[in-house]
């Protein structure tokens, strides 16, 4: 692929609005966790999420949408950082997002006064929602990314996607080849996610997925991930508009595991094929990327399959480090949110750390526990979802 | 760049298709049954049609092989959270979220969140057919399943794949009443490969429109509506051919096919 600019980023996360706190939170190593008030005595096995620390207000026309909302933080954040030009056929915006888009508002008006005995009486709500037109329009996704192109004004290409956890980092790749293949000239592509409501929570609790002592990464103890909300969006640009940008992106690889819908494959064939078809895209050799930004969810399985597969892509010796430890998991967003940490990470010439990772399993990777200032210059992040849809992006610093 | 044809289709989608579909026989796997929504049925028996329609695919290198899916998000059975959320009914009779966390989530089917996932067309199909290349998931309302033959058509006219598999499934048939017009259950893929053969596509693409969108297309097959009419077409013998479908957010998704004399041109 031909290379890309990333001209501007924005990006919401437990870890602060906006870029620089994001970044401040990388540079301590900082775990954006909280143990929410309302949450512990409505029984769930875990009250201790990774929430956006500052108040969220809604999107006029999307209520109780907080992951619009976060949405709407990001974008405004990468519009200031590099405001869309040209004409609008030349625009574009490529979205990932996922579930959450069932909002607990719509649980709690839509579907559960419709509830009889132990099933859903199924024509008193069509009855009842026929009345009501607002409520099957709140939660598509399509409504949220007709809002970003009308925000941004474009008129070009437009992606929304749902891939689980790899939607985020599968929007980037598509915004990306947008302006790489000459399809447009400045592209807003990122994701969005917020399910920290009892009943994310306990659609992830049954799972067996959350952890109840904190997200550690690759660590010998790790039990799971804290569940996270965010936003990032990456504004992409031709080269030539931008020759001195944050960072480049240099290729993207996406494979599917072909193993079934909920364990990824067993030996990581596919999150082998999706980093590998990463660096043939970007033309680069394993050894000439400097870090390896793992998906790392800290369950596990998860954890042992992708190192098995970072291993027999890159050897022992590239760092490696999950920043689900800082962050939790941001689910659809999780690709994104991490896209932007590796921009600002390469540009601030950091590898971050793992945070959480005190006693790292014996995976055979070198596993970065702290943040160093190595002056990276190229960086591939992992995503990988449920239903075996991964995808890799590689990263260069800028100039 | 490589020019990009249509070698094979399939749907499920007419009366005499739908009432022809017998999930138990036509799945590759029944017990998966009680995992898949009524749409995901649709899309994954789709797309074993569509690829015995496409004699010798295994030929093409699993690798090689792509898979691109619209679909509507939040597809999963709102029954399953019944006795959850019966449980977290309060004594004044309105739903207490924190009393469901407290009382309902022992009542919550564990593979709930996993029965639900949009993506799962493609969990199943790349599992059943050894699809393992290039992939998406487009969920645009009824642009879908035209986002995911843009997304088909790019993969195999980058390079990125020789074969793939694109279009949508939805079922819609009991939203009638919530989208206050006639809509239905349907699903239609097509098979993507290099070439320029009379099929070739001549362009793709999701656009938002200025001017909003005028018409509605009905019935409503929803993610499947594209492919579904895409697919019509190509049975009737229409060679040289554009399919526009508009959502009522503004998305407009579009496919053109140039015709025998342009191929040859």
């Amino acid at each position: 692929m031909k290379r890309v600019a990333v001209a501007a980023v924005g990006v919401v996360s437990s870890l602060g609005v906006g870029a620089e706190a994001n970044l401040a939170g990388i540079r301590e190593g900082r775990q954006g966790a909280v143990t929410l008030d309302w949450l512990a005595p409505a029984g769930l096995g875990c009250s201790t999420v990774a929430q956006v620390p500052s108040e969220v207000v809604d999107l006029p026309g999307y209520p109780d949408d907080r992951k619009v909302a976060l949405l709407a933080a990001a974008i405004e954040e990468a519009l200031a950082g590099y405001p869309p030009d040209g004409p609008p056929e030349r625009r574009g915006i490529f979205l990932g997002t996922g579930l959450s888009s069932v909002t607990p508002r719509e649980i709690e008006e839509d579907v559960s006064p419709h509830v009889r005995g132990e099933r859903v009486d199924r024509a008193l709500a069509m009855g009842d929602l026929s009345r009501d037109r607002v409520a099957p329009w709140r939660h598509l996704p399509e409504r949220a990314t007709a809002w970003g192109a009308a925000r941004i004004g474009a008129r070009g290409p437009v992606g929304t996607t749902f891939s689980a956890c790899a939607a985020g980092a599968e929007a980037i790749a598509a915004g990306a080849r947008a302006v790489a293949r000459g399809e447009a000239d400045w592209v807003i592509a990122g994701g969005y996610d917020a399910m920290i409501h009892p009943l994310g929570m306990a659609s992830f609790d049954v799972l067996g997925v959350l952890s109840h002592q904190g997200c550690r990464p690759f660590d010998r103890r790790r039990d799971g991930f804290l569940l996270g909300e965010g936003a990032a969006v990456l504004v992409l640009v031709p080269e030539d508009r931008c020759p001195h940008p944050l960072a480049w992106i240099l290729g993207a690889g996406s494979s599917l595991d072909a193993s079934g819908i909920t364990a990824p494959h067993p030996e990581g064939v596919g999150a082998e094929s999706a980093m590998r078809r990463a660096l043939r895209d970007a033309g680069l050799r394993p050894e000439q990327v400097d870090w390896v930004h793992a998906h790392g969810t800290a369950t596990q399985v998860g954890d042992a399959v992708e190192a098995g597969a970072i291993s027999r892509v890159f050897g022992a010796g590239v760092p490696v480090s999950s920043l689900k430890g800082a962050f939790g998991h941001t689910l659809a967003a999780a690709g994104a949110v991490e896209s932007a940490a590796t921009v600002l990470a390469l540009r601030a010439g950091l590898i971050p750390g793992t945070a959480m990772c005190e006693e790292p399993d014996d995976f055979g990777i070198n596993v970065l526990r702290a943040t160093t200032a190595s002056a990276p210059k190229i960086a591939l992040s992992n995503s990988f979802g449920f239903g075996g849809q991964n995808t890799s992006v590689i990263f260069a610093a800028g100039e | 760049m490589r020019a990009v044809q249509i070698t094979a289709w399939a749907s499920i989608a007419t009366a005499e298709e739908r009432e022809a579909f017998n999930p138990r026989r036509d799945l590759p796997n029944r017990k998966h049954l009680k995992l898949m929504t009524p749409s995901v049925r649709l899309g994954v028996a789709a797309i074993g049609k569509a690829l015995a329609a496409r004699q010798g695919w295994e030929d093409v290198p699993a690798e090689r092989r792509g898979l691109f899916v619209g679909t509507t998000p939040g597809t999963g059975e709102g029954g399953d959270l019944a006795p959850a959320l019966e449980a977290a009914v309060g004594a004044d009779g309105a739903v207490d979220l924190e009393r469901f966390g407290r009382e309902g989530e022992a009542l919550v089917p564990p593979l709930w969140l996993v029965r639900g996932l949009s993506n799962n067309i493609l969990g199943f199909a790349s599992a059943y057919w050894d699809l393992r290349g290039v992939n998406g998931n487009r969920t645009e309302g009824r642009v879908s399943g035209l986002g995911a033959l843009v997304d088909g058509y790019w993969a195999v006219a980058e390079g990125r794949a020789d074969l793939v598999i694109a279009g949508g499934a939805d079922a819609l048939a009991e939203a009638e009443a919530i989208l206050g017009h006639p809509a239905g259950d349907g699903a239609a893929f097509v098979v993507l490969e290099p070439g320029a053969g009379p099929l070739r596509v001549q362009r793709a693409g999701v656009r938002l429109r200025a001017e909003g969108c005028a018409t509605l297309a009905e019935p409503d097959l929803g993610a499947a509506d594209g492919p579904v009419r895409l697919v019509r077409q190509l049975a009737s013998g229409a060679r040289s051919l554009r399919v526009e479908v508009c959502d009522p957010m503004g998305l407009t998704g579009f496919i053109e096919l140039a015709g025998p004399d342009a191929a040859r041109a």
